[in-house]
């Protein structure tokens, strides 16, 4: 459940260009109605990296996080430019523990190929945008939403992320007191 | 139906179990980890998991061992197994053996997400199918007669026959063998269906009563009838009459009786203008009606007019091999009835249910298994759930001495009585002479709490 005005800290992991961390936080509080501010950038926790994999551990991304000041932040979210896994996944887009206090979102498979040509510039800017807002609905304790036309829908691939619109079904919305 | 499950996490990596945890929680599934086959058996006892996703490599009980360990007691629990690529054929195995799917790890999210699909689909499936099978039962099962014994069989057999022709049936049994389920079944299958089935209990009401119950009466026909009534041998017109304890009337009621179905009229109480009925007669007993005969106690022309088919109703301990049958009709009907999640029986308390005399017999079984789901404290009933049934969970063996069975029988008596020698004697309907007679005989003693012996029985004061 959000408390009214809670601060969500918006925390670059590593090197990330500043556009898509400028829309996500614009997008949270355009959509969730939250105050939004970027956070200095946190280094990539060196023991996040599976060397057998070429990949980045969500997990342990995540619980660097958590280790964080929150200071006045309710809740923090991270955006990283490489790819991420959980072990039992060959990747995800993004990450959260239900009812969490920390979501990670990857931009690395944002902009792969998607119908045989890269994706234009806006819309790999959405779907980090959705991955984001997915994730945070997690920290607030949704779960996924069997409306194809909501935002906590699971996306398993572009293509459903990219058919999934900017919105929030009245029952995820009324939950997440939008 | 809710597609939302009960899942069980089965992996000896913690990393594996916390990933699949934390997935399933965001699906809004209630979700369960074990680390280990042994864990998840425990688990799955207690609380009835739909799904469980069990890893193939795992130290002592392997995923193949745990699939067939949950396809033989939980058939209806569906099971993914994830494994690894050097695997596969382990995962061909599996399948072989049941399991609805596997997955190889890591797997793509959406993967998983279309293997849920399939899942809630063939949930969905198993469950119409379960409904559809249920109302068929219903169709042709004759309610809630079951059994697969030889002699119910024989009954099975009998009863479309019999429903087809007119004639009296007699039904004998002993008490709660579900003798009226029979007489059910004949008129559910015969052309008489579509109209009443009466069924009245003979021993349950005095002789006067019955007659006007049956008969009906005139309005003044005797004090307190205020108003005319019709009989039930009018109301059942058409249909089936059923009378249960037919042993118990009076040969008076037994002339009339034999008279109504000769003539196929009545005559109301109190009244002298005859009324035309049209009825089938079903009678049952549990007593020996040509013992009642030879003792004067029955007519011999009424008894061969109720008499012109014979069905017999063997008691429960006759055909034990129903009572896995029963018992678990009997579970899921107080499982659903009760909204308690009690769904398993498992093989100590079948052992103590198959070697029960069962004297009150099928009913007797319906009422010990509605008790032990009321009370049951997890999802599998055991011996503890069914200690009231007062049976040694020790089956009976076989090669036994008469001598040996008796001590052991004093014995048991003695420890359910608490060691008073009145009470067992009059459960053993012996006199407490001849008990402690028994006791000294066979060096019956009672013994302390901490297993040493205490004070020979003969000398307690009783």
């Amino acid at each position: 459940m959000r408390t009214p005005n809670e601060m969500i800290g918006v925390v670059p992991v590593g090197d990330v260009p500043e556009t898509p961390i400028n829309v996500i936080a614009a997008h949270i509080t355009g959509y969730l109605n939250l105050p939004a501010e970027i956070l200095p950038p946190l280094d990539v926790p060196m023991d996040a990296f599976d060397p057998r994999r070429l990949q980045y551990d969500a997990g342990k991304i995540l619980s660097r996080l958590e280790t964080l000041d929150f200071g006045r932040f309710g809740k923090l979210i991270g955006v990283f430019n490489q790819d991420l896994f959980v072990p039992i996944f060959t990747h995800v887009y993004g990450e959260a523990r239900q009812g969490g206090k920390a979501a990670l979102v990857s931009l690395f498979r944002l902009g792969k190929i998607s119908g045989g040509a890269l994706p234009p510039e806006d819309v790999v800017l959405e779907r980090a945008a959705k991955v984001a807002l997915h994730e945070l609905g997690h920290l607030f304790n949704q779960v996924h939403c069997e409306d194809h036309r909501c935002l906590m829908h699971f996306s398993g691939s572009l293509e459903d992320l990219d058919a999934t619109p900017f919105n929030f079904c009245r029952y995820c919305a009324e939950a997440l007191r939008i | 139906m809710s597609d939302k499950m009960n899942i069980m996490i089965v992996d000896d990596e913690k990393i594996v179990r916390e990933s699949l945890y934390h997935w399933f929680s965001k699906e809004g599934h209630v979700v369960e980890t074990a680390a280990s086959g042994f864990e998840a058996l425990e688990k799955l006892e207690a609380y009835p998991f739909e799904l469980l996703f069990v890893d193939i490599k795992m130290p002592r009980m392997d995923g193949i061992e745990l699939l067939g360990r949950i396809k033989a007691d939980y058939p209806d629990t569906l099971v993914i197994i994830i494994t690894a690529y050097g695997s596969i054929e382990s995962a061909v195995t599996a399948m072989r053996m049941g399991a609805s799917d596997y997955l190889l790890k890591p797997f793509k999210p959406d993967h998983l997400s279309l293997v849920m699909e399939r899942i809630f689909h063939q949930k969905k499936l198993a469950a119409e199918f379960k409904y559809l099978k249920g109302r068929l039962d219903k169709i042709t099962r004759f309610d809630n007669i079951i059994g697969q014994s030889a002699p119910m069989e024989n009954i099975f057999r009998l009863i479309p026959e019999v429903a087809q022709s007119d004639t009296s049936v007699l039904i004998t049994g002993e008490t709660g063998t579900g003798k009226e389920l029979v007489a059910k079944a004949i008129h559910a299958k015969s052309k008489r269906a579509q109209f009443p089935f009466i069924a009245i209990n003979c021993g349950a009401m005095p002789d006067t009563l019955l007659e006007s119950e049956l008969f009906g009466h005139q309005r003044g026909a005797f004090t307190g009838a205020v108003l005319a009534r019709k009989g039930f041998l009018e109301v059942v017109s058409g249909g089936t009459l059923f009378l249960d304890e037919i042993g118990e009337i009076t040969g008076k009621m037994q002339i009339d009786l034999l008279r109504v179905l000769e003539e196929k009229r009545i005559n109301r109480i109190g009244s002298s203008q005859p009324i035309e009925v049209d009825f089938r007669l079903i009678s049952a007993t549990r007593q020996n009606l040509e013992q009642a005969i030879a003792g004067g106690r029955f007519r011999e022309d009424f008894y061969y007019r109720i008499n012109v088919i014979h069905i017999d109703v063997p008691p429960l301990r006759k055909r034990k091999e129903d009572i896995p049958l029963l018992a678990r009709h009997f579970l899921e009907k107080y499982s659903q009835e009760t909204a308690k999640k009690v769904d398993h029986l498992d093989r100590a308390a079948m052992d103590i249910l198959r070697n029960y005399d069962w004297p009150g017999n099928v009913r007797e079984l319906e009422n010990a298994i509605e008790r032990a789901v009321v009370l049951a404290k997890s999802r599998t009933l055991g011996p503890e759930d069914l200690s009231f049934l007062g049976t040694s969970p020790v089956p009976v063996e076989m090669k036994r001495s008469l001598r040996e069975v008796e001590k052991t029988h004093i014995r048991n008596i003695l420890e359910q009585c608490d060691w008073n020698v009145t009470r067992a004697a009059k459960i053993l309907d012996i006199n407490r002479v001849t008990l402690h007679k028994k006791m000294n005989r066979y060096r019956i003693t009672r013994e302390s709490r901490d297993g040493s012996k205490a004070l020979s029985a003969h000398a307690h004061p009783q």
